[in-house]
């Protein structure tokens, strides 16, 4: 599970991210929303390690920059980056290394065939279409076997069959019981698989809402976004 | 440790068979590879002080200036920017990784290692012309080459720590590059009063760089001392200089490793600036030459089909440019060029204005940028323009041989006035170096046609260099004749101007289907 407790992230007179608190349960895919400018890549990036922050953030229950946090975490981030001499089974290789994973090859196997990139294996990372970069992110995450996963802007350059099996693995990784967070710009695009709805504006968390709070009341997740995020309505109050 | 090293040993490997998938790219790579050999060979074995023998002063002098200028910009581009041994894969990656950062530091390390490799074999290219002038002790070459590597290693650990310090506040970043300014102002200063003294340019190299205090002042005196012991015996500026950067690197790596755990954000900005800069290279265009762009700049697109892309890159180049022009480039080549006419011996007067287009035209291939027709091979519209192939690729590259006209003019009306030469000379001169200009592009060109794009930038500077070099050789024959037949600057000048324009248009010809379409550029 996820926890993040009053995460603030000030870039010289820049208040990024200011105050942010929410949980991801385990078995539970929450959706953050925002605007450009919002403070979600600083949060995501918070959340990954990769900035120094106030406040706290747990990855089951362990400090997010600790090394047994990190085995327990999968990221996908919103611009794949590999290595250009190395190819697809190589870069899954060196994933299974510094996780220490045992017996990872039938199940890079199966992650390649999911997302048919099994016939790929051999292709360098400098040969990778957009597409397939994504594809490969989304399986070096996946063959840690993540108990908390982030995925940022995932179906950015993916086909629709990918985009289907990904919508799959999403159910599955929940029905496994992973804390599933994902940040987006597309809200059609989670719309049948989320829980929960973190929607970001100005570096905090405006609204927090559950699929069942938002079913009885009737309303539709691009709805609430939009009135969550107008800034002319708020000016209005 | 283990994963890390997994991924430095299948990077080299994949590097290796990949070249032998395509035999040009072996062919380079053993041409390359060829020439390193002959330029360590002719380091190595070559006799030194042979041809003249300048004062062990003025090569520390030299030394000592050459570390102050690099140390000095790369410094101010770690205030700014940092500096990051990591690439984009390496974030994404490795630092989400369960890896111990202390551990990925050392990875990091490795790979600043190779990478000091390029900056080594161009330091080896400088040897032959150093033996030359100066009489090297036999331990000359192995203690230049470790000063290099001194640099490389040290100079990015230092970026490392002062960005982590300045990146808190603006005011630490504006304190620390007031500091290196003023110390660079102060450095200027001493040297301009020395000259005002004495004179004497070389004189006051000597005095000013070649000084005990310059030679013991931290890190930067240091790592000249390890260099200026090329021409004299280990003396105690030597063990001072070795000990000192020993501790330094050391002692840094030690801090950033047992200490400075959460470097990665310090790192981030610094990678992804990295990652611009490479791909701007590969685009042909070169960032640390064009940090700011003038937004004031305004004037309409004057001609239509493949003439507006030359209107295009004009406006793209005043932008870039500090006044007219004349940009960052234009200032590197025209100073070097007279500074090194400065400190060459009087023996060589009469020939004032043809060493120095030799020498600027010899920076220009080092380090002149790949042109702005690299920059439109990436985009689509220069292969949508409905012009003929040879029109664009003229229009594209029209720009570049303007903005080389224009500093050939600067730098040798400057030096005609110093160095005393006619009109004529001055003008062939100009327009010589601009045919050079074109020579090495075009090469370029061809180079792409041949070799296809080629991710490995070392092999694509080495392709350019062997070409260009090969080719300009019957000009240089044919000046040498004219040397001897006439002995008049002009004609000589004007003999290897006019191989020059030749070579540049023959060049121009075969490279010129490279906008056919966009498979002919890849």
């Amino acid at each position: 599970m996820l926890k993040v407790k009053n995460l603030s992230k000030r870039f010289d007179k820049v208040q990024a991210v200011d105050g942010v608190s929410f949980e991801v349960m385990p078995g539970e895919i929450a959706v953050l929303l925002g605007p450009n400018g919002a403070g979600k890549s600083t949060t995501i990036k918070s959340i990954a390690g990769l900035l120094r922050f106030e406040g706290q953030i747990l990855i089951n229950n362990i400090g997010n920059k600790e090394v047994e946090a990190k085995r327990a975490f999968g990221y996908i981030p919103e611009s794949p980056a590999f290595y250009e001499n190395l190819n697809v089974w190589e870069h899954l290789e060196f994933i299974a290394r510094a996780y220490s994973l045992k017996d990872w090859q039938d199940t890079a196997n199966q992650l390649l065939a999911r997302f048919d990139m099994d016939d790929k294996k051999e292709k360098l990372g400098k040969e990778l279409s957009k597409g397939m970069q994504q594809k490969l992110s989304i399986c070096c995450a996946l063959l840690i076997n993540p108990r908390m996963i982030m995925f940022d802007e995932p179906m950015m350059g993916l086909d629709p069959k990918a985009i289907k099996e990904l919508k799959s693995i999403f159910m599955e990784l929940k029905k496994s019981g992973c804390a599933v967070l994902i940040s987006t710009h597309i809200i059609d695009s989670i719309d049948e698989v989320w829980d929960k709805v973190l929607i970001m504006n100005k570096g905090r968390i405006v609204l927090i809402r559950t699929r069942n709070e938002l079913n009885k009341k009737g309303e539709s997740l691009e709805r609430i976004f939009f009135k969550a995020t107008d800034s002319k309505r708020e000016g209005k109050k | 440790m283990r994963a890390l090293l997994f991924l430095i040993r299948k990077n080299l490997k994949n590097i290796i068979k990949s070249a032998f998938k395509k035999p040009l790219v072996l062919i380079g790579y053993i041409v390359a590879l060829l020439f390193i050999i002959g330029m360590i060979f002719a380091a190595f074995a070559m006799p030194s002080g042979l041809v003249r023998t300048s004062s062990p002063e003025l090569f520390k002098g030299i030394m000592m200036l050459v570390f102050t200028f690099l140390y000095y910009t790369s410094l101010k581009l770690g205030v700014e920017k940092g500096s990051s041994f990591f690439r984009m894969a390496d974030v994404n990656m490795v630092f989400t990784s369960p890896l111990r950062p202390n551990k990925i530091l050392v990875y990091g390390i490795i790979k600043q290692l190779g990478g000091t490799l390029l900056l080594v074999v161009l330091a080896l290219f400088q040897i032959p012309n150093l033996k030359n002038n100066f009489a090297f002790e036999p331990h000359g070459v192995p203690v230049l080459l470790l000063s290099v590597v001194a640099y490389t290693l040290a100079y990015p650990l230092i970026s490392m720590v002062i960005y982590s310090w300045t990146s808190a506040s603006k005011e630490r970043k504006k304190l620390m590059k007031r500091i290196i300014d003023m110390a660079a102002i102060i450095v200027a200063l001493i040297f301009l009063l020395d000259l005002s003294q004495t004179r004497n340019f070389t004189q006051s190299l000597s005095n000013v760089f070649g000084s005990p205090v310059a030679h013991y002042f931290p890190i930067i005196g240091w790592t000249g001392s390890i260099a200026s012991s090329a021409v004299s015996d280990f003396n105690t500026s030597f063990y001072v200089g070795a000990t000192g950067m020993l501790i330094v690197i050391a002692g840094l790596s030690l801090l950033l490793y047992k200490m400075k755990l959460d470097y990665y954000e310090d790192v981030l900005a610094a990678t992804e600036y990295a990652e611009a800069v490479i791909k701007a290279k590969r685009e042909g265009r070169n960032m640390t030459f064009n940090l700011r762009t003038r937004k004031n700049i305004r004037n309409g697109f004057s001609g239509v089909g493949a003439k507006a892309l030359f209107a295009k890159n004009m406006l793209e180049i005043r932008k870039s440019s500090m006044f007219l022009l004349f940009d960052r480039m234009s200032v590197s080549v025209i100073l070097s060029a007279i500074m090194f006419k400065l400190v060459m011996p009087s023996e060589t007067t009469d020939l004032s204005m043809l060493m120095i287009l030799a020498f600027s035209s010899y920076m220009l291939l080092l380090i002149q940028s790949q042109g702005r027709w690299a920059v439109e091979v990436e985009k689509p519209f220069i292969f949508l323009i409905p012009a003929s192939p040879y029109e664009k690729l003229f229009y594209a590259s029209l720009s570049d041989h303007v903005k080389n006209l224009f500093d050939g003019i600067v730098l040798f009306t400057l030096s005609g006035i110093l160095f005393g030469a006619d009109v004529p000379t001055i003008l062939m001169s100009a327009l010589s170096y601009t045919c050079f200009g074109a020579v090495f592009m075009y090469s370029d060109v061809l180079a792409r046609r041949l070799f296809g794009r080629v991710h490995s930038k070392g092999l694509m500077i080495f392709v350019k260099i062997i070409l260009s070099i090969v080719l300009i050789v019957p000009g240089i024959i044919a000046a040498v004749i004219a040397g001897i037949a006439t002995e008049s600057e002009f004609l000589i000048i004007g003999a290897l101007g006019a191989w020059a324009f030749v070579l540049a248009i023959t060049l121009f010809i075969f490279s010129g289907g490279i906008f056919n379409n966009v498979e002919a550029a890849s």
